[in-house]
């Protein structure tokens, strides 16, 4: 089954093959362009489709057939002969027949439609200055970036020169030797190859009107080609970014995994997220979770490089593994979460009072504990941390805070106490699966409070076991001090543990000393207060006024 | 190529004649020209021939009738003009020249 064209021979109808219209088409080009410089091109070349119409008639009458094939136009062109053959009997025939095959050793200008990004002007001008077309065209875009001249050059020129249409076109563009032997190898390679360009013929003769629509039909095609190699060119670059960042992110897990690997057991387990499980549970996690990360960074990576090349496809087999395996990281992840957080369920907590032995002044310093706290079994391990991170064993400011341990945990709130004496009021609390777990959990912390005479100090942190696992354990001191007593609260203090009821900025502000150390404060029968030295304040202010 | 032009050269002044000639005996349509053609083994192509005609034709050595065809469009049929008759007879005399100057200077050998 083919397609058929209905064609119009001189008032004549014919079915044609679309194959068979293609070299007719071709054909008929090349006559009109052979005759195109005779004073009688018109009747000639009318002569000539009246025969072919008439022959056309017979091939059907005889044949009693109703379509044109392709044997039948090779037929009737063998009968007319080909344009060499032409040539070849009006050799010396006068001017009337010297038409522009007639080598002249010269290049003709035109658009090399064989060889385009847009219009084909570049490559023309190429071959008509012998020179390489990349060159042409580089000029032409580093001309667009001035203020898009190149563009409207580019149009101009478009417009302009004539598209090389025929294969004489193009021989006279390349500058080739426009003699028989040459024509007779090339109408041979044309005559197989017309399909690719058929397209190309058959604009010669029209008329203006014609030959503006194909000029704008012509540039749509090529603006739309254009835009769809500039949105290739788009997806290039997408798949070069996506290849790009996923591979830094892969890179960067790797190496992350292989330092967690390396930190491992003494380093890692007691920082934040990997205190809350086992061990042993640790590094299924650890590895669980770079592996649902790697897997999606992974397929990114081949997403990108499939963009960038186009025929690289990744494999079904190695995608679905890789997709069994990341649904199992998953599930994994999934299940230790869902376990993790049933033994945050429930709350238990206790209370513990610590007496504070009063002072004849009824004043107390508060103060940050200085040395760090050990346990039997943390000194075991920071003698093995001290190694790998240089710490000392005091306990250092917060902006130099030692590790990265469990979040803060030590909250102190003061507050009027009904009886004479001073008390610290420890409440202990923590989760668990269930109350009993949570209550063990609480009671398995340990506290560091210390008392020098007036001095109270109070340690930044709330001390577990090493092999507890951090399930919120919290300690709430409440430091109860009678009436009139004055509490001296450090700044440090205030920076590493969070206080409710005491604000020794604000305190500092208000004396006008936001230098000072510290802040005294005064507990009255309604709670504590800041003590405001009016006199001291009026003071400062009159020499800040003087210093102005 | 010496050869290929002179070889050219002798045909196409023989073609014109010849088609003249073929003309001459009556009207005659352009295929049927190319048919008489083939049979002397003058062989050219129906391509060549309608620039060859158009050109006689514009020299007004042949008139032509527009004649209706039963297979395809109007024919044109060519005859000899009264111009074309004398061009004929002139070439004709030239013919039996060149016949004579060629056996002369070639030599037939039947006759010596």
């Amino acid at each position: 089954m083919n397609k058929t064209i209905i064609i119009n021979i001189n008032g004549f109808v014919f079915h044609i093959e679309e194959d068979a219209y293609e070299i007719l088409k071709n054909y008929m080009t090349d006559v009109k362009r052979h005759f195109l410089n005779s004073a009688d091109s018109l009747e000639i070349t009318t002569d000539i489709e009246n025969r072919i119409a008439e022959m056309f008639t017979e091939i059907l009458a005889q044949e009693g057939k109703q379509v044109i094939v392709e044997q039948d136009v090779t037929a009737v062109i063998g009968q007319m002969g080909r344009i060499e053959d032409f040539e070849y009997a009006e050799e010396n025939d006068g001017p009337a027949f010297q038409n522009e095959y007639a080598y002249t050793g010269s290049r003709t200008l035109f658009r090399d439609s064989e060889d385009h990004l847009v219009g084909g002007v570049c490559s023309g001008l190429a071959y008509y200055f012998g020179i390489q077309a990349i060159w042409v065209r580089l000029l032409f875009a580093i001309s667009f970036v001035f203020a898009g001249t190149g563009v409207i050059l580019y149009i101009i020129l478009w417009a302009v020169i004539p598209k090389a249409a025929t294969r004489a076109d193009r021989m006279a563009m390349k500058g080739q030797k426009l003699n028989l032997q040459g024509f007779k190898k090339n109408f041979e390679e044309e005559l197989t190859s017309v399909r690719g360009n058929f397209n190309d013929f058959g604009n010669e003769a029209k008329p203006f009107v014609y030959k503006t629509r194909d000029f704008i039909g012509e540039f749509f095609h090529h603006l739309g080609s254009f835009f769809s190699q500039s949105g290739k060119v788009l997806v290039k670059l997408i798949g070069i970014i996506l290849l790009l960042a996923s591979l830094g992110f892969l890179i960067a897990l790797v190496i992350g995994m292989v330092m967690a690997v390396a930190y491992g057991r003494v380093g890692l387990y007691h920082v934040f997220p990997f205190n809350l499980m086992e061990h042993q549970v640790n590094s299924i996690i650890l590895w669980a979770g770079f592996l649902l990360l790697a897997i999606p960074l992974f397929v990114l990576m081949m997403v990108g490089i499939g963009l960038l090349f186009e025929n690289y496809r990744l494999r079904r087999g190695l995608g679905s593994s890789l997709l069994i395996i990341w649904m199992c990281t998953l599930s994994v992840v999934i299940y230790y979460a869902v376990k993790i957080g049933s033994e945050f369920r429930h709350s238990a907590s206790f209370t513990q009072n610590v007496n504070i032995t009063p002072t004849g002044k009824n004043i107390y310093y508060l103060k940050l504990d200085e040395i760090k706290y050990l346990t039997a079994e943390d000194s075991a391990r920071l003698r093995i941390k001290e190694r790998f991170k240089n710490s000392t064993i005091l306990n250092e400011d917060y902006d130099n805070s030692d590790d990265f341990d469990s979040p803060s945990n030590v909250s102190i709130s003061i507050e009027k106490s009904d009886v004479a004496t001073p008390v610290l009021v420890e409440a202990f609390s923590a989760r668990g699966i269930d109350y009993e777990d949570a209550l063990t959990n609480a009671q398995n912390t340990s506290y560091h409070f210390t008392q020098k005479d007036s001095v109270l100090q109070f340690y930044p942190r709330l001390e577990k076991p090493v092999n507890r696992l951090w399930r919120n354990q919290e300690v709430h001191l409440i430091l109860k001090v009678p009436v009139n007593a004055t509490v001296i609260v450090e700044k440090r203090l205030q920076n590493r543990i969070e206080m409710h009821n005491v604000n020794v900025y604000e305190c500092n502000d208000m004396n006008k000393t936001p230098d000072a150390k510290s802040a005294m404060f005064i507990m009255t029968a309604d709670g504590l207060q800041c003590k405001v030295d009016s006199a001291a304040v009026a003071k400062r202010e009159a020499a800040m006024k003087n210093d102005e | 190529m010496i050869v290929e032009n002179t070889q050219t050269q002798m045909r196409k002044g023989i073609l014109e004649f010849c088609i003249l000639s073929i003309i001459g005996r009556g009207e005659i349509y352009a295929s049927d020209i190319i048919a008489e053609l083939k049979k002397a083994q003058l062989l050219v192509v129906e391509g060549t021939l309608y620039p060859l005609l158009t050109r006689l034709k514009n020299n007004g050595l042949l008139t032509y009738n527009w004649v209706e065809s039963t297979s395809g469009p109007p024919r044109k049929y060519y005859a000899l003009s009264p111009a074309g008759r004398d061009v004929l007879q002139q070439l004709d005399k030239t013919w039996n020249e060149l016949v004579f100057a060629v056996q002369t200077a070639v030599g037939n050998p039947n006759e010596q």
